[in-house]
């Protein structure tokens, strides 16, 4: 076991040299990104000028903040992290890191980093990267000491910073990724052991193909079309076991909605359309 | 047309003088304007404050109050601007004030949660058992703004400025532009988050945020006395309200031997009863509470019917008659006029109304006060869910959320009271009928009573 860990110790300190240089030199040199993702990229960056319009369509993305922020809130809290008497202040997260993984324009990051935690967001769109610096520098210049933007992929993120982050965010991007199990995989490495996971994310199932693609993207316009695919989307029995394989134990999964008639998302008790999803990386077990 | 365009000429050339004196003055003063220029620049600096609450009446220093008591919103940084002067404070054992509120439940649990009840309680109120005991109770306006006067002068987040009135406003009008900004008169320009307008019917800040406000004048005034009883009032807790030909005249006990009267009727006879020599207008107040109107004869009978129904004979219905007024206490005859007002939204990106502000009823049911204490409850619980979720405190997105919660309160009771107001001012027989049937008919059915006095209780 010991000697398994050192040697794979050893392995990633070999790997991470050439690519730490790698990416001082230009990030154009990283990686190029497969097809598949590079669409969805392009996809997002088309819209990159609505992310922060409240009456666009980015409107449900928005109106989702008043259920994630307290479900990643109160999720940090629970697990016992944050001094007692910041509990009910508006500096809950004061000195919890957090990752935000496809932050998009920021909209979570902002709220997050105004509860006082240091946020750093990372994102494949450079337009969304720019539209999310920007707003950050011209709408929320007090929270620029806390909020970090980078466009890197979460797998060279997660060399740089391993282990280093009090909790994770995945809000609303597994439905957007082909490799799931490589996202996850990194986003859990740059977890501190006892931080959190958070996911939010479409079911699989035909309500919410129903109501999130069909309805949302084809009738009512609400959200672009071509967001959203069946084969993209993914279970949280599905989130769990990957999970599991990770040693991340899931602690809770929420079943939410969203009323389009008054653009609000609310808590249901199924988990048909979607759900938010928290998981607790566990320390490194010395048996095997 | 050529009228206009000599009106037009005349314009420009009052524009050219009046342009002219401003820069003769200009260059008069430009001398003390060297010599300030240090203290001008100062004042020039604009303040920033989390919150500015336009208005210091009743309902935006309760509204101040509430927010330094909130445990979420209490490292926010509060400014209260009032146009008046400094409170002067309340005198417990000086004559009664003519401006009185029947505080319900709901506003009476919200004293409670600031810490303003104790010091109400202690100076002077009286329960007035209408309903049922300690339900609701007068008391003056006064005394309650004395109550969370004192609140908000102790909390440290708190700032208030008198003589403060609102110059112009201005809000940021897309999302991305943030703050809300403000100048005073003086001169003096502040900017927020989130600007809140408590500032009555006549709202600077709602005519800013550009909302749509559905308004009716009565045509109708309220005169407001304090009166003196004679000895027939035994311990004088019931409030009396007779609906009159012209609008409701109410009596709301103060204490033993004195009550409050508020009184609505049309323009002229509110004058003409302000200027009335005192004994003059004890008896016009006696006769208007004891006279006989002409009545309907089928509604009359209707009502017989309908009580012969649920078993009742007449003679369990004996006229009760209020207690007799026997003086009106010195200056304390005062009139102001009715209306009906709402906007069509109470929020918008960094701004908020609250109370008068938002919507104004007829006094005639004692809500109007009411539902502004219930705004401010409304809102601090908005405002400290939004703000512990990462919501800038102007963000409509959560804003909304105020917005809805009043808007399910409030519209069904303005339109309540504003129905009320409609059926009684209209002497055509079917509506005296069904009005008759109505009353009776809740008067007879105990749930529906109870539901008419639950919703007047607040609860």
């Amino acid at each position: 076991m010991l000697r398994n860990a050192l040697a794979r110790g050893k392995l990633r300190h070999l790997l991470s040299c050439p690519i730490v240089r790698n990416s001082t030199r230009s990030s154009s040199t990283a990686k190029p990104l497969d097809a598949g993702t590079q669409k969805e990229v392009g996809h997002h960056e088309n819209y990159a000028s609505e992310w922060w319009n409240q009456n666009g369509t980015m409107g449900a993305l928005h109106a989702l903040n008043e259920i994630r922020v307290p479900f990643i809130r109160d999720g940090i809290v629970s697990r016992g992290n944050v001094k007692p008497g910041y509990v009910n202040t508006t500096k809950v997260l004061l000195g919890q890191s957090i990752l935000e993984v496809g932050c998009g324009g920021g909209l979570l990051t902002e709220h997050l980093a105004r509860l006082g935690a240091r946020v750093t967001g990372i994102d494949l769109g450079e337009k969304l990267i720019e539209v999310a610096r920007e707003h950050l520098k011209c709408s929320s210049p007090e929270l620029a000491s806390n909020v970090v933007y980078k466009m890197e992929p979460v797998d060279q993120h997660a060399k740089a910073n391993c282990e280093c982050y009090d909790a994770v965010i995945v809000s609303e991007v597994l439905e957007h990724v082909n490799d799931k199990v490589s996202l996850l995989e990194a986003s859990v490495r740059s977890l501190k052991p006892g931080g959190s996971i958070f996911i939010t994310t479409l079911n699989k199932t035909i309500p919410s193909w129903f109501g999130g693609v069909l309805l949302s993207e084809y009738v009512l316009n609400l959200v672009p079309r071509g967001t959203h695919h069946w084969d993209k989307m993914i279970s949280p029995l599905d989130v769990q076991r990957i999970l599991d394989t990770m040693n991340c134990q899931t602690v809770l999964v929420n079943g939410s909605t969203y009323d389009f008639w008054s653009n609000t998302w609310r808590w249901i008790n199924n988990n048909q359309m979607c759900y938010a999803l928290q998981a607790v990386k566990q320390a490194q077990r010395e048996y095997n | 047309m050529l009228g206009v365009l000599r009106i037009q000429g005349a314009l420009a050339t009052a524009g050219h003088a009046r342009l002219l004196s401003a820069r003769l003055l200009a260059s008069k003063s430009t001398t003390d304007m060297t010599t300030n220029r240090g203290e001008s620049t100062q004042s020039a600096a604009t303040e920033h404050f989390d919150i500015i609450i336009g208005g210091g009446g009743l309902v935006g220093t309760t509204l101040a109050a509430a927010l330094a008591k909130n445990s979420t919103l209490a490292d926010k940084k509060v400014l209260l601007l009032e146009g008046a002067p400094e409170f002067r404070g309340f005198n417990p054992t000086g004559p009664y004030q003519n401006r009185v509120s029947a505080i319900n439940h709901n506003s009476i649990e919200l004293f409670k949660s600031i810490d303003a009840w104790t010091h109400i309680e202690s100076a002077r109120y009286k329960p007035h058992d209408n309903f049922a005991s300690d339900v609701a109770c007068i008391i003056e306006n006064d005394l309650i703004l004395d109550a969370v006067y004192a609140r908000v002068k102790e909390a440290p987040n708190v700032e208030i400025l008198n003589k403060a009135r609102i110059q112009c406003v201005r809000l940021p009008r897309d999302s991305n532009s943030n703050l809300s900004e403000l100048q005073l008169q003086d001169g003096r320009s502040f900017s927020c988050d989130l600007l809140i307008g408590a500032d009555g019917a006549n709202s600077v800040v709602r005519k800013e945020m550009n909302v749509d406000v559905f308004s009716l004048n009565y045509d109708r005034m309220g005169l407001v006395a304090t009166l003196e009883l004679g000895e027939d009032a035994c311990d004088n807790s019931v409030a009396w309200q007779r609906f009159l030909p012209n609008g409701p005249v109410a009596l709301l006990p103060l204490t033993d031997r004195l009550s409050s009267l508020v009184w609505s009727t049309t323009n002229e006879q509110a004058k003409m009863l302000q200027a009335l020599p005192p004994t003059e207008f004890v008896d016009a107040l006696n006769e208007a509470f004891c006279r006989q109107y002409p009545r309907v004869e089928l509604a009359d009978k209707a009502v017989q019917a309908l009580n012969s129904l649920f078993g009742h004979n007449g003679s369990q219905h004996q006229v009760q008659y209020p207690p007799r007024v026997c003086g009106v206490l010195d200056k304390s005859r005062a009139t102001f006029p009715l209306g009906f007002l709402h906007a069509s939204s109470y929020v918008c990106n960094g701004a908020a109304l609250v109370g008068d502000a938002a919507h104004r009823v007829h006094p005639l049911a004692g809500q109007g006060v009411n539902l502004g204490f219930s705004d401010v409850r409304f809102l601090v619980e908005s405002l400290a869910a939004g703000a512990y979720a990462g919501f800038k405190l102007g963000d409509k997105q959560h804003l909304i959320k105020y917005e809805r919660k009043c808007l399910a309160k409030n519209v069904p009771i303005m339109l309540g009271v504003h129905g009320l107001h409609t059926l009684y001012a209209t002497q055509f027989s079917p509506v005296v009928l069904l009005r008759s049937l109505g009353l009776q008919l809740t008067q007879n059915l105990p749930p529906v009573k109870n539901l008419f006095m639950r919703g007047a209780m607040g609860q």
